[in-house]
């Protein structure tokens, strides 16, 4: 499935990932994270977050997988790798890029990595943080498969001037 | 278990919510910072650009262009910004688009 923003690209998309809405594998593929973000991961499956209950698994396997969770900068020495388990898992797949740095905040592109992992895959959403919260995360998952709308577009970054300090 | 069971029979519903409410421990959970625009001014823009070691900040023209994906709640404009810029609470910022989390701050303060 390649990012196009056409209205009937979204809508298809948005159907198609509607598949998943009551049960989801995640395969997890680390591009030289610092593992902060993997920790998170981690803690989904644990009881105050709980993601089995949603219907969302983790596998070992991206043949097994409906959904790929991108952490690190893409290193361009995973970039067969990345690569092989993108081809791997079954479509309609989707990709989130999860952490600042697979968002393209932590590192500039150069010789050793990418920079942002949209430049070497798709990715259908993003999650920001450094780490993101397992709360978060979820977030992530619940709008990737069209269970939750996505709330940052009407977040203001600015104080108004009558609120407290 | 067996009532819950049972119930999960009866009614068809067998997971819970993702929480409607977020429990009150997350207000301490780190997340990019809210800014004061009637407190910004250029040379303080600058500087906040200078200071965030991430390129999360860049500034065109009269606005601060903040990117809420680069961002890594560090910190470290918040203690620079003499109270023009606080510390935010949404740590919720999942996006389907990259640019939706491109935000913009007019830059209002100075001479």
């Amino acid at each position: 499935m390649t990012v196009s923003h056409d209205g009937l690209a979204d809508e298809l998309r948005r159907r198609a990932l509607g598949l998943f809405a009551r049960s989801l594998h995640i395969r997890t593929v680390d591009t030289g994270s610092c593992a902060a973000c993997e920790s998170e991961i981690r803690l989904l499956s644990a009881p105050p977050y709980d993601l089995h209950r949603l219907g969302f698994f983790f596998t070992p396997s991206p043949r097994h997988a409906d959904l790929l969770l991108v952490t690190g900068p893409a290193v361009r020495a995973m970039d067969i790798a990345l690569h092989k388990t993108f081809v791997a898992t079954p479509d309609p797949k989707a990709v989130i890029a999860v952490g600042a740095c697979a968002l393209g905040g932590v590192y500039h592109e150069d010789r050793f990595v990418h920079g942002a992992v949209d430049r070497v895959v798709p990715v259908d959403v993003y999650v920001p943080g450094c780490p993101p919260s397992p709360i978060a995360l979820l977030q992530g998952l619940l709008v990737a498969v069209g269970r939750l709308e996505e709330r940052v577009s009407a977040l203001s970054p600015i104080v108004d001037a009558g609120a407290g300090p | 278990m067996t009532l819950w069971f049972l119930r999960g029979l009866r009614t068809g519903i067998v997971t819970t919510r993702y929480p409607a409410e977020l429990d009150a421990w997350t207000e301490t959970l780190p997340a990019p910072p809210r800014f004061r625009p009637e407190l910004l001014t250029e040379q303080l823009a600058d500087g906040l650009v200078d200071v965030c070691p991430f390129g999360a900040l860049a500034r065109e023209g009269d606005e601060l262009v903040v990117d809420l994906g680069a961002c890594t709640s560090c910190g470290l404009c918040v203690e620079h910004g003499a109270g023009a810029v606080v510390p935010g609470t949404v740590f919720e910022l999942a996006s389907p688009r990259r640019e939706l989390l491109v935000k913009r701050v007019p830059i209002r303060g100075g001479p």
